[in-house]
């Protein structure tokens, strides 16, 4: 009797102890916001293309820009309140921290030249957006 | 020449009226993630709801009472309420998330945030619900959502590498990097935007609305059985824009302009115009069924007078419930929820409630006392006893893959 209340106890401590913090754990969440953020710079690229092309007209296109900007910052908002468990961690953050940086920025930029109705101008800031792409979805890949 | 007529617009209607948010999202999301290989549920969903609708259109003609209305008088009051409160349940949600929706799409038009319209959207749904007549309503926004097809033209102008499309939707097999359990979620969700229990009141209703009588029938059928099918073409050509523009690139699409990508691409600005109104069309038509079939089985259950056929003044409780929701549902759209997630809930959770819609049509429809020489063929009755058991699986087994696939992300 005394053994399965001892069993009940350890099973109810073991459910109020918090979710584990290991480095790989972190390391599925920066590639999971990679992914997102990847997403978000994909749909801007699409974005600016059919602006270059005159696929769409400039309310949509502001929209499409404001809901890829507010993706990405979700993402970014949300990895850097997770807490990195170790070095190993740090140097992850640091390397991804740096991209979502560059991915945000160009994003803000984009839509703000969009809200403004200057899309013969999104060409430029949104050249950097390809490669930027292509390292995030190789960091995604590296860390799934 | 006039039945032909009826029977032309009856079609158009049913596959302008089968898209919702719930397919628009499902779909698209689908195709983003995992190609075509999720294409068969369509078709499980679409041969479920053609067999339920047609049975519930039978039943709602022979009886001239909606299906609701007999469940209650069938199964007893205890099983009707579970059945009540699951698809009132899902049926609210379903109309907060078509709120959304016509927000969304407006907000696409306009570039002014969703939330400002959210009020104004909810005032025209019940205005449209209180002084529109019930065919006048249901033939505007059942061809107006005929703009979706746009999807359908956007695709064949893309001319894509149709084979491909086809041996993805034909070898169904989990992509890559991504899980069972996630695939089978979606599976789940899939079926639960094809199959939401609301179309079956909205339809069972409508037959009475329209006061159907026996030489309806062929009617019956042929909207169901003609216009569903195509109206599912529809979805599938939005999960193969998604295939072929989203996936390669690895975009989630979490919001309508995403959706809209494709069509946009291929077809400039006049196909995204038209896109923008088969949206708003889908989701509006889909905002009035939502908030008439919360008022239907409501009233349906408890006995209250119900209908558009019948004076505002003479359904004054139908009218109120109707309204209630509208306003609950604008209220949850306004508390900042992301339309698109409440979407994805409503669909999945609609899958869990689905063996609580059909299990009671089934029941009646193979009523003699109700249906008399009407009841449901031998075929209908095995292939009914087949989905059921389908939807029972996907009823138990949704919400452990919810947890498991934390909603799928």
């Amino acid at each position: 009797m005394r053994r399965s209340w001892m069993a009940l106890f350890l099973l109810l401590l073991g459910a109020c102890t918090g979710p584990v913090r290991s480095t790989s754990v972190y390391e599925s969440k920066a590639g999971a916001t990679a992914e997102t953020v990847a997403s978000a710079v994909e749909t801007a690229r699409l974005a600016v293309q059919a602006a270059q092309d005159g696929d769409a007209y400039g309310r949509y296109l502001t929209q499409l820009l404001a809901d890829a900007e507010k993706d990405a910052d979700a993402a970014q908002g949300t990895f850097e309140g997770i807490q990195p468990p170790d070095r190993r961690a740090d140097q992850l953050r640091d390397q991804l921290d740096e991209l979502l940086g560059q991915a945000t920025d160009t994003l803000t930029e984009l839509r703000t030249l969009a809200r403004r109705g200057r899309f013969a101008e999104l060409a430029e800031p949104a050249a950097p957006l390809a490669g930027l792409a292509e390292e995030l979805h190789a960091f995604a890949e590296a860390h799934a | 020449m006039k039945r032909l007529f009826a029977v032309a617009l009856g079609i158009l209607t049913a596959i302008g009226g089968f898209v919702d948010i719930g397919d628009i999202v499902a779909n698209t999301e689908t195709g983003a993630r995992f190609g075509m290989s999720l294409a068969w549920v369509v078709v499980v969903g679409v041969v479920g709801i053609c067999l339920f609708a047609e049975m519930a259109g039978r039943v709602a003609t022979v009886s001239k009472r909606a299906t609701f209305d007999l469940v209650r008088e069938r199964l007893g009051a205890r099983v009707a309420l579970v059945n009540l409160v699951a698809s009132l349940f899902i049926t609210f949600l379903t109309l907060a998330a078509e709120i959304g929706g016509v927000a969304l799409a407006i907000e696409l038009a306009t570039s002014v945030n969703y939330l400002l319209w959210v009020p104004i959207v909810a005032f025209c749904v019940w205005l449209v619900i209180w002084r529109v007549k019930f065919d006048l309503m249901e033939n505007v926004f059942g061809l107006l959502g005929l703009a979706l097809v746009v999807t359908a033209v956007a695709l064949w102008r893309l001319d894509p590498d149709w084979g491909g499309l086809l041996h993805g939707a034909t070898h169904p097999a989990v992509p890559q990097g991504e899980g069972h359990p996630s695939w089978w979620y979606f599976a789940i969700a899939l079926l639960g935007a094809a199959m939401t229990p609301y179309e079956v009141f909205f339809f069972s209703s409508g037959a009475v609305e329209e006061g159907w009588s026996r030489a309806d029938l062929v009617t019956n059928r042929l909207n169901v059985y003609i216009g569903f099918p195509l109206g599912g073409l529809l979805s599938l050509s939005l999960m193969a824009g998604a295939t072929l523009f989203l996936e390669p690139r690895g975009i989630q699409p979490g919001h309508l302009s995403q959706v809209a990508l494709p069509t946009a691409l291929t077809l400039g600005k006049l196909g995204l115009a038209v896109l923008l109104v088969g949206f708003f069309a889908a989701t509006f038509g889909a905002a009035l069924e939502t908030g008439l079939s919360c008022g239907y089985t409501i009233a349906q259950y408890f006995g209250f007078q119900w209908g558009k056929f019948v004076r505002p003044a003479d359904a004054p409780r139908f009218h109120l419930v109707a309204l209630v929701s509208i306003v609950l549902g604008a209220g949850l759209v306004l508390t900042t929820l992301d339309p698109i997630t409440v979407t994805e809930y409503s669909i999945v959770l609609s899958a869990a409630a689905l063996p609580l819609t059909y299990f009671p049509i089934l029941v009646v429809a193979n009523d003699p006392d109700y249906m008399g020489d009407k009841v449901n063929s031998r075929f209908s009755n095995a292939l009914g006893s087949v989905y059921l058991l389908l939807l029972l699986v996907v009823a138990v087994a949704t919400i452990p893959l919810m947890v498991l696939t934390k909603a799928g992300s």
